[in-house]
């Protein structure tokens, strides 16, 4: 699988980081290692091999959600400054 | 070097108080913490008010928990009320926990003593311990080499008496591999034995935490302690916990050991004659050797690579200076406001995320994650038949013994291989454990392998203690 320079930049993008040029050829070598390491998956037959869940089965919850006053009190605190019971934030725009 | 039941005999007994046993334990941590770097922090403080509330419990006549004064210590991404967290990353540099992790819960509640937050691959990304924040551990046995990874800190602190308990986590074999690198016994149960509420996420389809002891009987009372269903974590098991020491047997008649086939080709051959030997030793003790075909698991570390690298630039998307982590200041807009407050990961954890991001793009999606999630279902299904024929399965814990600090610079897939034998645990969701087999050449440790379906982590200990008790 070739990986180009632009893909590692791309990708860098879409997962809104910031990667210098060099940090992009860097990352483009080891890549192209790696994923010449997954093609290696390319040889084993999956037709029909279907998908679970988790390593045990399918687990769903079933408990409810849990209202818990003091610990969002906490969390609340734990901000420099609140509002209307909430913890408010700086602004970043 | 003190072990668990050796500090609770005394504690019982009243040879030693808990504070002693604390204070000898700080006291070492003093003297070779500087040179090995497997603390990044100790709650002096904390740690000497919880052992003096255990001799006061015991002073009343209370029963003590089943950790009454046993020191350990947690890696650095398991929330600890009030205290710090940073998954030894920059980004996490100021995290404080605003609640305690079900396990530190646990160990609260046994009457453990937390001592302080061990050193780790950042955000547990790595098998040698050298991309931590707080810089590389060393390992003890060798100050030259490391210590493994990610839980180095966890190892190193075990392994050099500072502890006789650390918890560590494992998403590929970050407990058993740094084990094997520093001759102590280290165990990842299945998944969803315990619960990871609190536990910093990396990779959520294989994550699991694992204990570090140093011998087997430790390591059991420990995992009884931790494991359970948990409320708070729908992937934790609801299933009985065994009293895991009870089960020990004299012997392994009866017990039918797995050795797959074509795992020791080509394996150094020091380690090859070890693993060999460790397999002699259980026939000794009644074990019959039996050989599997797994033959889909050569493909588990290109897997492991793939989907944790793709759970993690999904988990990690969390770090936007909004949610947590760092905040940037003087941001041009909402974009460069995300771009400048996730610089501080550093370029191993860049790297996985790019990694992860790239196989989820809608180009590469069905040729890389997709057939990386198929065939982690063949290698389930290669264990699941294996385990129809045999109780555990015997593998090497690593390729190698500790290598040289700064050794594979050049070549990251040469580091990515240490977790060769370890990570099929993880894509197969199976409990594992490592005991020292031996020593190479150079006096380094050699670790075995036992591996046990979910919900039998009794299989693997048993035969760890027995091999343990032939050596």
């Amino acid at each position: 699988m070739e990986i180009t320079k632009k893909d590692v930049e791309l990708s860098g993008k879409l997962a809104k980081m910031q990667v210098t040029g060099q940090e992009a050829d860097i990352y483009k070598e080891q890549l192209e290692a790696l994923f010449k390491w997954v093609d290696e998956l390319k040889a084993v037959n999956t037709d029909g091999v279907e998908l679970t869940q988790t390593a045990h089965s399918a687990h769903m919850r079933h408990d409810e959600p849990k209202q818990d006053p003091a610990l969002a009190r906490t969390l609340i605190s734990a901000f420099n400054e609140e509002q209307d019971d909430c913890a408010k934030v700086k602004k970043v725009l | 070097m003190m072990t668990v039941s050796e500090i609770l005999n005394d504690i019982l007994s009243g040879k030693r108080t808990a504070e002693d046993v604390t204070r000898a334990c700080l006291d070492k941590i003093k003297e070779l913490n500087p040179q090995i770097n497997a603390f990044v922090e100790v709650w002096e403080d904390d740690a000497l008010k919880q052992a003096q509330a255990v001799d006061a419990k015991k002073a009343r006549g209370e029963k003590l928990g089943p950790l009454a004064g046993v020191p350990v210590a947690i890696k650095d991404n398991i929330l600890y009320k009030g205290h710090k967290a940073t998954c030894c990353s920059k980004m996490l540099e100021n995290y404080v926990a605003p609640y305690n992790s079900t396990v530190v819960e646990k160990l609260l509640a046994a009457d453990a003593v937390i001592i302080g937050r061990a050193n780790m691959d950042e955000f547990a990304m790595g098998s040698s311990n050298q991309t931590s924040v707080y810089g590389p551990v060393r390992n003890p046995m060798d100050l030259e080499r490391v210590p493994g990874g990610s839980s180095g800190g966890s190892a190193a602190a075990v392994a050099s008496g500072m502890v006789p308990v650390a918890l560590g986590t494992d998403t590929g074999g970050s407990v058993r591999q740094p084990a094997g690198f520093c001759g102590v016994v280290g165990m990842k149960p299945g998944y969803g034995r315990i619960s990871r509420y609190g536990i910093i996420a990396f990779a959520s389809s294989a994550d699991q935490v694992g204990v570090l002891t140093h011998t087997v009987a430790d390591c059991a009372k420990v995992l009884e302690v931790l494991s359970g269903k948990d409320p708070n974590d729908s992937t934790s098991l609801d299933a009985p916990v065994p009293e895991y020491e009870k089960l020990f047997t004299d012997g392994l008649k009866g017990v039918r050991v797995g050795m797959p086939k074509g795992f020791l080709d080509g394996l150094n051959p020091v380690i090859k004659e070890k693993i060999e030997a460790a397999a002699k030793t259980l026939q000794a003790k009644g074990a019959e050797l039996v050989e599997v075909d797994v033959p889909y698991a050569k493909y588990s570390a290109p897997c492991y690579y793939i989907i944790t690298s793709a759970e993690a630039s999904s988990n990690l998307g969390r770090y936007d200076g909004i949610r947590y982590g760092y905040a940037a200041k003087n941001a041009k807009g909402l974009n460069d406001y995300y771009e400048l407050s996730r610089a501080p990961f550093g370029l191993e954890v860049k790297k996985r995320i790019i990694i992860g991001t790239y196989a989820l793009t809608s180009e590469r999606y069905e040729e890389c994650f997709l057939k990386a999630m198929k065939v982690r279902e063949l290698i389930r299904e290669d264990f699941k038949k294996a385990f129809e024929k045999v109780d555990v399965i015997l593998t090497p814990t690593s390729p190698t013994t500790a290598f040289k600090l700064g050794a594979h610079e050049e070549n990251p897939l040469a580091l990515y291989l240490a977790d060769l034998y370890t990570c099929q645990g993880n894509i197969g969701g199976l409990g594992g454990i490592s005991v020292p087999c031996g020593k190479d050449e150079q006096g380094l440790p050699i670790g075995v392998q036992f591996y046990a379906p979910i919900l039998k982590e009794e299989a693997a200990l048993n035969v760890a203690y027995n091999f343990e008790k032939g050596l």
